[in-house]
């Protein structure tokens, strides 16, 4: 679960004494909203996002283009003029979860991936970690999940991984929620199979008690009848 | 009346998929038992069944695949591509049995011998990728019957219905950058269900962005959510698209009997739906339509949803 497995390594830069339009150019073309701006020997200056862009141009450039004159008068201003310089930055060696709650905390787009010596090395954007947490979840992956409710105490986890693995089953993943209803967890396997039916029955077997997903939803979705609360005064 | 063929063959027994696997020989002697106990034989139309020959199976499939398929099988290797995929040392003959039985049914109805065909195969077929076999499918049976009614027979569209309780990932890869194969699948959701794909948000990809339709069902639902859903999404699209030919993944799976799946369909319903799919098939598809098996696990419920299937197809 490292930065460096996630990022994209191929990362599309831009030296800081480029035009604007030149860095507005290039994330149309690649279809990304963050450039990291680079000196000599990828060495990170900066980053400039299609907000600062946007922040930067006149409203009219991206409705109808510019007329000559005005385009000419903002030929001048440069990526350096209008990037952000204080970088988030993380480097090779983070994890996911550490780029998760940077992510969350600064509020950025994406995170420039440096090494000790401030080279650039990829970027880690919010789609990235997306694409991280769908594999983490196994879900691009042909499976079933099943959700199965078990008493809030130690080892239940381990019977319920080595019943399912006896049956020749493999996981694309495990998750828990500690707290469901009072003394009781939820443990949701994503099994990578089809034959699901011989698994609950041997979980039953077991004594376990199989939840049905949609009892929770439903219990989540706005009761309908109930008149929405008025605010209060 | 209509004259309704059927596909059976002995040898679809012989395919063997081992312990604790739903997908077995017994499944067809229970279809074969309803449809017999119900005095319908008589009327149906026997379909013959050959192997299919590799140029229709490489028109969906991958030379190289068939051939990896063919070896495993021959090897005695218990297992191919996934755990799921369970076999013995004639499944990769019975798979093409099926085929070659399925494109017999597909020749019949196009040459007006019959007007219809239900074909009660072994192994299923939905699942099947191009070079890949997944949940309990080898050859994708109803992706082959598609190809072959285009090039065989000219047909400018074919349309697909998917009622298993399962997304027929397989078919929908095959044909979701095609205009020509509209795939419409109704399954359990695939957050919830296998194989975790069939989203309502898949429509296709390039030329054929809008000719794939899913209607994902959630867990606990039935017949009504069905029903709404299938008026929604399928009639319209079907109306619109008009196929000349429709073909039925047929798996009887989403029973509320079945333990395959959380869903919970009457047997009522699949008379229903399957009246209604017979009525797409009759206003667009002068009546051509072949059903082919999927899954369906429930060795209880099979005799009679199998005898109701063809009373439907015999009824027009």
């Amino acid at each position: 679960m490292f930065v460096s497995r996630s990022m994209t390594r191929r990362v599309v830069t831009i030296g800081p004494d480029a035009s604007i339009f030149e860095a507005q150019e290039l994330m149309v073309q690649n279809r990304v909203r963050h450039i990291p701006v680079v000196e000599e020997g990828d060495k990170l200056v900066g980053i400039v996002s299609d907000r600062d862009l946007r922040s930067a141009l006149p409203f009219r450039y991206f409705r109808e283009g510019l007329d000559p004159g005005e385009k000419a008068k903002l030929q001048s201003l440069c990526v350096k003029d209008i990037m952000t310089r204080k970088v988030f930055t993380i480097s090779p060696g983070y994890t996911i979860q550490d780029a998760l709650l940077m992510i969350q905390n600064s509020k950025v787009g994406a995170l420039p991936v440096v090494d000790e010596d401030g080279r650039l090395k990829g970027i880690l954007s919010v789609r990235d970690l997306l694409r991280a947490f769908i594999n983490v979840l196994g879900i691009g992956q042909p499976g079933t999940l099943l959700c199965i409710l078990v008493d809030e105490k130690v080892g239940q986890l381990k019977k319920i991984v080595d019943a399912i693995t006896e049956m020749g089953v493999s996981f694309g993943s495990v998750l828990v929620a500690r707290y469901w209803e009072e003394d009781k967890r939820a443990v949701f396997p994503y099994l990578l199979t089809q034959n699901v039916a011989h698994v609950k029955k041997r979980l039953k077997e077991l004594g376990y008690t199989l939840l049905d997903p949609m009892q929770w939803y439903l219990d989540q979705l706005p009761q309908a009848d109930e008149p929405p609360e008025k605010p209060k005064t | 009346m209509k004259r309704t063929g059927f596909l059976f063959d002995e040898r679809y027994l012989l395919h063997k998929t081992g312990p604790y696997h739903p997908e077995v020989p017994e499944r067809l002697t229970a279809i074969l038992e309803g449809i017999t106990q119900g005095g319908l034989i008589e009327k149906l139309v026997p379909i013959p069944a050959a192997p299919a020959d590799l140029l229709w199976i490489t028109s969906v499939h991958t030379a190289e695949y068939v051939k990896r398929f063919d070896a495993a099988c021959r090897s005695g290797k218990q297992m191919f591509d996934s755990p799921d995929n369970q076999m013995c040392a004639q499944t990769y003959e019975t798979a093409l049995l099926a085929v070659g039985g399925i494109l017999e049914a597909c020749r019949q109805v196009m040459e007006g011998r019959l007007d219809n065909a239900f074909c009660a195969v072994r192994p299923p077929g939905h699942h099947a990728e191009v070079s890949r076999a997944m949940g309990f499918c080898y050859f994708n049976n109803v992706a082959i019957a598609a190809r072959y009614l285009q090039k065989q027979f000219g047909l400018a569209r074919v349309g697909i219905v998917d009622f298993d309780v399962h997304h027929g990932n397989g078919t929908q890869h095959i044909f979701e950058d095609d205009p020509t194969v509209y795939y419409y699948s109704i399954h359990q959701h695939p957050s919830f269900a296998y194989p975790g794909t069939g989203r309502e948000f898949e429509y296709g990809r390039g030329d054929g962005y809008g000719y794939t339709k899913n209607s994902p069902v959630l867990p606990g639902q039935g017949d009504e959510d069905y029903q709404r859903l299938l008026e929604r999404d399928l009639f319209p699209a079907f109306a619109e698209f008009r196929p000349e030919a429709i073909i039925v993944s047929a798996g009887f799976d989403g029973h509320r009997d079945d333990d395959m799946s959380d869903t919970k369909l009457s047997t009522e319903f699949y008379t229903w739906m399957m009246r209604q799919i017979m009525h797409l098939a009759n206003t667009h598809s002068s009546g051509r339509l072949v059903s082919v098996l999927e899954g369906g696990y429930c060795l209880q419920r099979l005799p009679e949803l199998a005898r109701h299937h063809v009373e439907t197809l015999l009824d027009g």
